[in-house]
C-alpha cells in the first residue's frame, strides 16, 4: 500500500501535542483519485478561517447566553466550562456546515448550535467528575469539579443540559425554521445525550469490557452525529440526507478519536514518558497501533463515499470533506483560534 | 448532595446503583424528558409544544431547580437564614416545578378549547373566523369526542389544575387559580 505524506496548503501550526515530525500517513482527500474540480476546491478552501469565524460568532453568543446572575457561582462554574479558551468547538461548527449544505442563512443554525456546545460541555463536566472518570484537567484547565467543587460542577451540568434547549426555543427565528422541525431537532439531541447515546457509552466506558468500538461509538461519534443530523434537519434536508449525515457525522467523530489515540501513543513513544493513559481502554491500547491505522482509513473512507452522496450540492459540500482531512492530519491549532 | 438514604420510602438510588450511575440516571431521565415531551404529544399544535419545552427547560434549570438546590447547599451550616432566604430556596426549588406542571397545562389546554370555541362560537364573539376547522377538516377534540365530551374534558383539565393548586397559600396563588379559570371560560 503507498500512501502519501499529508500537508495542506494552510500555514501549519501544530497540535501542543503533536510535534512536527509525526505524520499520519494517510491518502488525504487532496489527492489524485479525487476528481479535479473538488479536489482544486478542497485544497483551496481554508478550513482554519472558516473556523475562525463560526469559532468567534459561537462564542459571543454563547458569553451572552450565559449571564452571570445571582447566586454568582452556578453562573460562573457554568460559564468556566462553556467559555474554556481551549473548547475547539466542533459540535457547533460541525451544525452549522451541515446546515449550509442545505440552507442559506447560518441565524437559523446558530442558537442550535449553541446548545450543541452547552450540551457537550454539560457531557464532559460529569464525565470527568471523580465518580466519573475523575479526570483532573479538560481542555487544558483544571477540571469544573477541581474549582467548584463536586456539588457545584453537577449542577452546572444539570442546569447546562435545559438551557440548551431553552435556548433553542428561544432563539430560532421561527420564520426561518418550523416549529415542527425545531421538535425534531430537540428529540435528537435529548436522544443524543441520554440513555440511547452518551450516558450509554459513559455507562459502557465505566464498567469496563471489551466494547471499546461501541463506547467510541457511542461517545465521541455521538456528537459528531448529532452535530450534523440537527443542522441537516434545521434546513429542511430530507430522510435520506439526513441519514447520510448521520453515518458520516458518527464515522467523522470516531476517527478523530482514533486519531487522538494514535497520536497520544505516537507521542508517548517518542518521549517516553508515561503519557496520560486512558487506563488501556483506547484503540491503540486494544488493537496495536497497525490495526488503528486501518481503523483511520476505513473510516476517512466511509466519511469520505457518505459526502460523494451529496454531489448535487457541489462547493457546499466541502467545509465537510475538509473536516475529515483536519481530522487525521490536524493542520492548525483550534485553540490558537481563540486569540 | 444531601448524602440522603431514603427517597421516596426506598433507598436512593447512589446508594443502590452507586454515584457513577445515578448522575448518569439524572442525566437521562432529563434529556429523556425532553425527547418525550418533543415526541408523544398528540393534537397539540407544534407551537404549543415548543413553547411547553421552554417552560419545562426554564423551571430546571438556572432560573429554577437548579438555583434551589446551590441555594439549599450554600444555606448549610449558616445560623442567620432569614425567611426570605427560605422562601427563595422554596420557591426554586419546589415551587417552580410545580409552576411549570400548570403553566404547561394550560399552554396545552388552548388547544382543547380552542377547538371547542371554533365549533360553537360566532366569528364576531370570537375575533376570528368561526367554523373553519371543520371546513378544513381538521382532527380537533369536537370532532373526534363530539362537542359534549370535549366541553367534559375541558372542565376536568380545569378542575385537574386547580387540584394542583390546593396545598398552596390561597392568596399567593390566585393569580394562578383565576388563569386556569380564564382559559376555562373564555368566550374568545
Amino acid at each position: 500500500m503507498v500512501f502519501s505524506t499529508v500537508l495542506t496548503s494552510v500555514p501549519n501550526l501544530y497540535l501542543t501535542r503533536k510535534p512536527k515530525d509525526i505524520h499520519i500517513p494517510i491518502r488525504c482527500l487532496s489527492s489524485p483519485s479525487v476528481s479535479i474540480s473538488s479536489q482544486s476546491n478542497l485544497t483551496q478552501f481554508d478550513l482554519k478561517a472558516y473556523w475562525a469565524i463560526l469559532y468567534a460568532e459561537i462564542t459571543q453568543k454563547l458569553e451572552e447566553a450565559i449571564p452571570v446572575k445571582y447566586p454568582d457561582q452556578i453562573y460562573e462554574a457554568m460559564r468556566y466550562s462553556v467559555l474554556a479558551k481551549g473548547a475547539k468547538r466542533a459540535p457547533p461548527v460541525m451544525c452549522v456546515a451541515a446546515y449550509e449544505i442545505f440552507g442559506d442563512n447560518r441565524l437559523a443554525a446558530f442558537p442550535t448550535a449553541c446548545a450543541l456546545e452547552m450540551v457537550h460541555a454539560a457531557s464532559l463536566i460529569h464525565d470527568d467528575l471523580p465518580c466519573m472518570d475523575d479526570a483532573p484537567e479538560r481542555r487544558g484547565q483544571p477540571s469544573n469539579h477541581k474549582v467548584f467543587g463536586d456539588d457545584m460542577a453537577i449542577l452546572a451540568g444539570d442546569a447546562l443540559f435545559p438551557l440548551g434547549f431553552h435556548h433553542i426555543v428561544m432563539h430560532t427565528p421561527p420564520e426561518l425554521v418550523p416549529e415542527s422541525r425545531l421538535l425534531h431537532v430537540i428529540a435528537e439531541i435529548a436522544r443524543t445525550v441520554g440513555s440511547s447515546g452518551m450516558a450509554a457509552g459513559q455507562f459502557l466506558d465505566l464498567k469496563g469490557g471489551n466494547t471499546v468500538d461501541f463506547i467510541q461509538e457511542k461517545k465521541y461519534g455521538a456528537m459528531g452525529e448529532c452535530s450534523a443530523v440537527c443542522g441537516g434537519l434545521l434546513a429542511g434536508a430530507r430522510d435520506d440526507e439526513i441519514e447520510r449525515l448521520r453515518r458520516y457525522g458518527r464515522a467523522v467523530g470516531v476517527l478523530y478519536e482514533v486519531v487522538n489515540d494514535v497520536l497520544l501513543s505516537k507521542l508517548t513513544e517518542k518521549e517516553g514518558t508515561e503519557g496520560q493513559e486512558k487506563k488501556g481502554k483506547g484503540y491503540v491500547s486494544l488493537y496495536g497501533i497497525e490495526k488503528s491505522m486501518e481503523i483511520i482509513e476505513e473510516l476517512r473512507s466511509k466519511a469520505k463515499n457518505e459526502l460523494d452522496g451529496f454531489e448535487k450540492y457541489g462547493d457546499r459540500v466541502v467545509p465537510l470533506y475538509s473536516f475529515i482531512d483536519y481530522a487525521i492530519n490536524r493542520g492548525f491549532n483550534v485553540s490558537d483560534l481563540s486569540q | 448532595m444531601d448524602n440522603d438514604d431514603l427517597r421516596r420510602g426506598k433507598p436512593t438510588n447512589h446508594k443502590v446503583f452507586g454515584e457513577d450511575i445515578d448522575v448518569l440516571a439524572g442525566d437521562a431521565l432529563l434529556d429523556f424528558a425532553f425527547e418525550h415531551v418533543a415526541v408523544s404529544i398528540v393534537g397539540v399544535t407544534p407551537g404549543r409544544i415548543v413553547r411547553a419545552i421552554g417552560e419545562l427547560a426554564k423551571s430546571i434549570g438556572a432560573e429554577g431547580l437548579v438555583t434551589g438546590q446551590v441555594m439549599d447547599i450554600n444555606s448549610e451550616g449558616l445560623t442567620d437564614v432569614g425567611l426570605d432566604y427560605l422562601e427563595f430556596i422554596h420557591v426554586h426549588k419546589t415551587a417552580a416545578l410545580l409552576e411549570a406542571a400548570v403553566v404547561l397545562e394550560a399552554i396545552l389546554r388552548v388547544d382543547v378549547l380552542d377547538d371547542i370555541l371554533d365549533v360553537t362560537k360566532s366569528s364576531k364573539e370570537l375575533g376570528k373566523t368561526a367554523g373553519k376547522d371543520l371546513l378544513a377538516d381538521k382532527v380537533t377534540y369536537p370532532k373526534l369526542i363530539g362537542i359534549e365530551k370535549s366541553k367534559e374534558f375541558a372542565e376536568k383539565l380545569r378542575s385537574d389544575s386547580l387540584e394542583l393548586l390546593q396545598g398552596f397559600d390561597s392568596e399567593k396563588a390566585a393569580p394562578l387559580i383565576a388563569l386556569a379559570n380564564y382559559i376555562a371560560y373564555r368566550q374568545n
